[in-house]
């Protein structure tokens, strides 16, 4: 048997010829900091040092490690941290952390050659970026990662170690957080998912008996609705538990398929044909899923066209007629388009994943989830359990952004497997898996026209959409043209285009980046027909109080001072400056609970919510600390376990808004209670006066139940709703009662001014700065809320140029299942990126800061395609803007 | 992402690295058994000739390819084709024999669930379906682009190639002309490239490389070109490109070439031969903008090259 060397030590390697690096590794020696994510050499996450250079562990046959020396994350700061370590935790380079053991093994191996041969002298951007090319961040961490590079490299982390500003940030860059993946019991088996290899089938008899018989295999069990019917490529049919993948695979191999095919329609375009086959008959729509964070109102369905949602239309027929007659008057001011954007995957680097486990009749089940205790509740709904025989646990989640919100196929299959194997079940996605049935951002067919009155006022907007959402239903696109720039009249008309593709689901800011894209270019190229400055225009129609600070702010930006004309150059490179505007909706969880104790002297936050990477945990430490003077280390922070008192999901933006005034509000009464016991009160003056109470104290706790917010506003700060009339009361009154969601008042909001350069030539475009201007109240933990806006900004440039799911429309199939074909923003792509924090506007809600995830991305896409008809008269009309789409649109001529 | 499997036998595939036939044993798009092959001192690491030339064995990783001074000073072309291909972390492991003989990156292909040429299946499903990446020259009727930048390169530079069994093979030999559907190479069953020979360089010449991408790295060239050329006098006396990303076999741009031999070094005479770049061309229904690409590149390089 050979042996290498791995972080110091002797370890034996596998005979099999297919073991790779990674799975010896993570499986036999359980260093579980090296992650497995694409397994295709293009992100990163595996990285190893072998004999001191980064190599990728997913490709690397593990014999090809023989008398080598392997050293791992674990072993890069097993005695004292590295610099580069240090540098990541300083200056938060870093959100769900999945990635960054991979950076921080191949930053450390950067740090050290650069530092042998040029000292203390500083990495330029592009050497920084070059050097981490084969690194990928979906939570777009990249603009700290740039700065803790630089610094780690200019000697600046050599000493001592920093206080991080995110709590658990030490156990991200030493590979020591746990994510579901990396669970382990005693006995474990690994389930695996046979799927549907057809678009549309009815499948026969499924006889599990002889696969339950082969060596190896624990259970096996049906994924079959009541109907029997697969209605997309991927559509569970089976699953198995083994003593291992490979076992699982080859036992979901011999699974004898018996189906009848069924005629089957792919994409937006097929699907709207009156003779395209129908994908749900009436009795099956309640087996469709959803696009959006709140439950959907009742819509009428023809074939694979649901809708029209209109709900928040506003005089119509009036708009309909307004419109015509400009038309026919040919009416300058008339903007009229078609835009389109593409299906975005989430593409979360942890995969969905699950691990069950019985004890007797109690079930533990880690998920990589955003919602850990409404997920017990569902678990516990659907197998008839009682709430406390169910705990659901996720320490870390390796991102999320909408996707991890149900309870999903990974996690019942788990359950189930579990219960028939009576041992415990993994199952984890594969990357094909990951980026094809996990759900993703509709592509969206949108056709705007906006006309101005006469007095320069904007008179009418008509929106109607048609969603790309598979198997799937609810989007929200045209409806959000609603809360923003108030109009006589909109006629808003969203439909669902239901085809035989994976279903969509939520994903940040369900319905808002791609109305944002289409609204936003709209608006500028009204501007340009109005021979106004597109900041001057929206302040003039958009009045929410909010964003009429952003404007003033935008505006005054150098970059937009001295903003040249438009298509003002010619030759191969042009540079282009434009604006956009984006909001979303102030959300917040009824019920959601916090503990605040203090036990043994030492202060603790408890709630059943999550950390997917977004800073709940710092967001809740920060405050505690804060309201006692302390600093965040010195308090505990318990998260990531439904047995805590009910905590907020990790989605709509929620959580920041739901968590800090219940705490506040625990805060109070806890002080209350621990000056009552206080045998004696602190020496007046004291600057400790908490410190020294707290160390005296018995142990003590209080909890409190997030309040209604105060109803003394600001003037001009209403709930979005009110634009809406009476049906954005009905909206919100079935949020609350169907989506456990109130919308507040305020409107969370973000303005972005995007700087780029065209190479002309090779249609490739460069996103060279961003300064992005954020309303989202008081920022409760500041280097983490930075990390969220710039990797908002990261996000929305990977929709505004690069990412497209990609399928084939015959077949169904999704071909754009890896990472390389899936195109996420690498670190080189990354602009300079300048966040302003506007701290108003929420006062009246308790603590005053509402959530930042998804506004801060809604306006990237079209303040990219603003710029980009700033540099070249162009308007791109399509997402992603890809060089293909560039190089055609610049000679006028249609892409394929 | 560069390649390790040789070529197959009725006895197994070959395995180098394994950083493409990792991958494909993992999604299931391989079977059967492996060979795993090791380098000998004369399959690795760069041979000098006295006459400046050199030998390149098969097992040299990209990274030391890309890394090697003298390399990049004598054939700047090859250094910079290797360090624009994959990532660090897949250089460091992946070898040039590898790469020369990696399977297509279709993403066909890649379906272990879904029939093509390249894999014994009667037709390519990638002409009548989704082909945004695929050719612009259609040669043949696999329409998947070679994926060997390392191919394109050594093409630019004449290198000819060394296997177990056979000598000096062309670039044109070792990978073909593009018309046969089922296969990425030309190689026989069983055989092994062991080392690429370059010719000693031209005098004065030099030489760059570019792919074009929607980011700025680490992605699969739309459109790749390595060229070379000597400019005296103001003057091109050679020119030689040679792109890959375009056609199922890396292509020499012989229009382009020839409508500079000779003429002026100015910015109007060689955008007038980048739009001889795309002479041949076939593009696919959706592959059109990767001629934009290819002249846009070709201007690029040329431009850099007579500044």
């Amino acid at each position: 048997m050979s042996t290498m060397t791995i972080n110091g030590k002797l370890a034996p390697l596998p005979d099999d010829p297919d073991a790779l690096l990674v799975d010896v590794v993570r499986d036999a020696l359980d260093l579980t900091g090296t992650k497995l994510v694409c397994g295709a050499g293009v992100c990163g996450a595996c990285t190893v040092l072998v004999d001191g250079e980064p190599a990728v562990s997913c490709l690397m046959p593990a014999r090809s490690a023989a008398d080598r020396n392997v050293t791992t994350v674990e072993g890069i700061g097993a005695e004292k941290l590295h610099p580069v370590q240090k540098a990541f935790m300083a200056h938060d380079a870093l959100q769900c952390g999945f990635c960054t053991p991979g950076f921080i093994v191949e930053a450390a191996a950067f740090h050290d050659s650069w530092r042998a041969a040029k000292g203390t002298a500083v990495p330029s951007r592009e050497e920084i970026g070059a050097a981490l090319s084969g690194h990928l961040c979906r939570c777009g961490a990249y603009d700290g990662i740039f700065r803790a590079v630089a610094d780690a490299c200019a000697g600046r982390f050599d000493g001592e170690e920093f206080v991080p500003p995110r709590m658990e940030a030490r156990d991200k860059v030493t590979g020591s957080a746990k994510y579901t993946v990396d669970i382990h019991h005693d006995g474990q088996l690994e389930g695996v998912i046979l799927r549907s290899p057809f678009a549309h089938a009815r499948i026969g008899e499924l006889d599990l008996t002889a696969v339950r018989a082969m060596p190896g295999v624990s259970a096996a069990i049906s994924l079959l609705g009541d109907d029997r019917i697969v209605r997309f490529v991927g559509e569970p049919i089976a699953a198995v538990a083994a003593r291992d993948r490979k076992t699982a695979l080859a036992a979901i191999a011999a699974i004898n398929l018996v189906s009848e095919r069924l005629p089957s329609v792919i994409g937006l375009d097929e699907a709207r044909r009156a003779d395209a086959p129908v994908v749900f008959e009436k009795s099956t729509r309640k087996k469709a899923g959803n696009v959006s964070e709140g439950a959907g109102a009742p819509a009428s369905w023809k074939g694979n066209i649901r809708g029209p949602s209109a709900a928040f239309s506003k005089k119509p027929k009036k708009v309909r007629s307004w419109i015509d007659s400009a038309r026919s008057a040919n009416n300058p001011l008339l903007v009229e388009g078609t835009f389109r954007t593409g299906t975005q995957q989430h593409a979360c680097l942890e995969p969905h994943a699950a691990v069950a486990r019985f004890d007797g009749d109690r079930l533990t089940v880690h998920v990589s989830t955003q919602a850990v205790f409404h997920l017990m509740e569902l678990i516990a709904k659907r197998y008839k359990l009682d709430h406390d025989k169910v705990r659901v646990i996720a320490d870390h989640v390796g991102g999320g952004f909408g996707s991890k919100a149900a309870l999903g196929v990974e996690t019942t299959t788990a359950i189930e497997l579990a219960r028939d194997a009576k041992a415990p079940v993994r199952v984890a996605y594969d990357r094909h898996e990951e980026l094809s049935v996990t759900g993703y951002r509709p592509a969206a067919e949108m056709k705007v026209a906006l006309l101005p009155s006469d007095q320069g006022k904007l008179k009418a907007l008509s929106f109607v959409a048609y969603a790309d959402t598979g198997a799937a239903t609810n989007s929200t696109i045209a409806a959000l043209a609603r809360l923003i720039y108030p109009a006589e009249g909109k006629e808003l008309a969203d439909f669902d285009v239901i085809s035989n593709l994976p279903a969509g689901a939520p994903f940040r800011g369900p319905g808002g980046p791609p109305m944002a894209f289409a609204l936003e270019q709209a608006i500028d190229e009204a501007a340009v027909r109005m021979n106004i400055d597109p900041i001057a225009l929206r302040k003039r129609w958009d009045p929410d109080p909010n964003r009429q600070r952003l404007y003033d702010w935008a505006s005054s930006l150098e970059v937009w001072r001295n903003r040249k004309p438009v298509a003002a150059q010619s030759g191969r490179y042009r540079r282009g400056v434009g604006v956009a505007t984006g909001y979303w909706l102030y959300l917040w969880q009824p019920g959601s609970k916090v503990e605040v104790a203090v036990k043994g002297g030492r202060l603790i936050a408890s709630t059943a919510t999550q950390d997917i990477g977004t800073g709940t945990r710092t967001v809740i430490a920060n405050t505690l600390a804060r309201e006692f003077g302390l600093e965040p280390h010195e308090v505990e922070v318990r998260i990531g376990d439904s047995k805590l008192p009910e905590g907020p999901g990790s989605g709509g933006s929620r959580v920041t808004a739901s968590v800090i005034p219940p705490m506040l509000l625990a805060i109070e009464q806890l002080k209350a209670a621990i000056q009552q016991n206080a045998k004696r009160q602190p020496v007046p003056g004291s600057n400790a006066p908490w410190r020294e109470m707290l160390a005296a104290s018995p142990d003590l706790s209080a909890s409190g139940v997030r309040p209604e917010d105060s109803r003394r506003m600001a003037p001009g700060i209403q709930s979005p709703l009110k634009q809406a009339g009476f049906m954005g009361w009905i909206f919100g009154w079935m949020m609350r009662r169907f989506s456990n969601l109130a919308i507040g008042a305020g409107v969370p909001s973000s303005v972005q001014v995007v700087e780029l350069e065209i190479d002309t030539w090779l249609g490739h475009v460069s996103v060279v700065n961003v300064h992005t201007g954020i309303a989202v109240g008081k920022i409760a933990a500041p280097a983490l809320a930075r990390s969220q806006a710039t990797g908002a900004v990261i996000q929305g440039i990977g929709y505004a140029l690069y990412e497209a799911r990609e399928v084939d429309s015959r077949t169904g199939d999704v071909l754009s299942g890896g990472m390389e074909d899936y195109r996420i923003p690498g670190i080189a792509d990354t602009p300079m990126i300048d966040v302003h924090f506007d701290q108003g506007g929420f006062d009246h809600v308790l603590g005053g800061s509402v959530g930042i995830g998804e506004v801060a991305t809604v306006p990237t896409s079209p303040a990219v395609a603003n710029a980009i008809h700033h540099a070249t008269g162009v308007r791109l009309t399509e997402l992603p803007i890809r060089p293909d789409r560039l190089v055609a649109a610049l000679k006028g001529r249609a892409a394929a | 992402m560069t390649a390790s499997a040789m070529t197959s036998t009725q006895a197994g595939e070959f395995r180098a690295a394994g950083t493409d036939l990792s991958e494909r044993r993992r999604s299931g798009v391989s079977t059967g058994p492996l060979i795993d092959i090791a380098a000998t001192s004369d399959t690795i690491g760069m041979h000098w000739g006295a006459d400046g030339s050199v030998r390149l064995g098969a097992f040299t990783t990209i990274a030391a390819i890309a890394a090697d001074a003298r390399l990049a000073a004598a054939y700047p072309g090859i250094a910079a084709s290797a360090q624009g291909l994959a990532t660090p972390q897949v250089r460091h492991l992946a070898t040039l024999g590898g790469n020369l003989a990696q399977r297509s990156r279709c993403w066909y292909f890649r379906n272990p669930h879904i029939a093509c040429l390249r894999k014994g299946g009667p037709d390519c499903p990638a002409r009548s379906g989704n082909h945004l990446y695929h050719v612009a020259f259609d040669l043949g009727p696999c329409v998947a682009p070679h994926p060997s930048t390392m191919a394109a390169a050594l093409l630019a530079y004449d290198a000819k190639v060394m296997t177990d069994q056979r000598s000096a093979l062309t670039i044109g030999e070792l990978l073909g002309d593009g018309r046969n559907g089922g296969s990425d190479n030309a190689l026989l069953p069983g055989e092994m490239i062991k080392s690429v020979e370059l010719p000693s360089p031209l005098q004065g010449e030099r030489a760059l490389y570019k792919r074009a991408i929607s980011r700025t790295h680490s992605e699969w060239p739309l459109v790749e070109v390595c060229a070379r050329a000597v400019v005296k006098d103001g003057a091109f006396q050679f020119v030689r490109l040679a792109a890959g990303g375009i056609a199922p076999v890396p292509l020499r741009l012989a229009a382009a070439e020839a409508a500079l031999q000779g003429k002026q070094a100015s910015a109007a005479n060689i955008a007038s031969a980048a739009e001889q770049a795309t002479v041949g061309a076939k593009p696919l229904p959706m592959t059109g903008y990767k001629l934009d690409l290819l002249k846009g590149v070709v201007r690029d390089l040329l431009e850099k090259i007579a500044e």
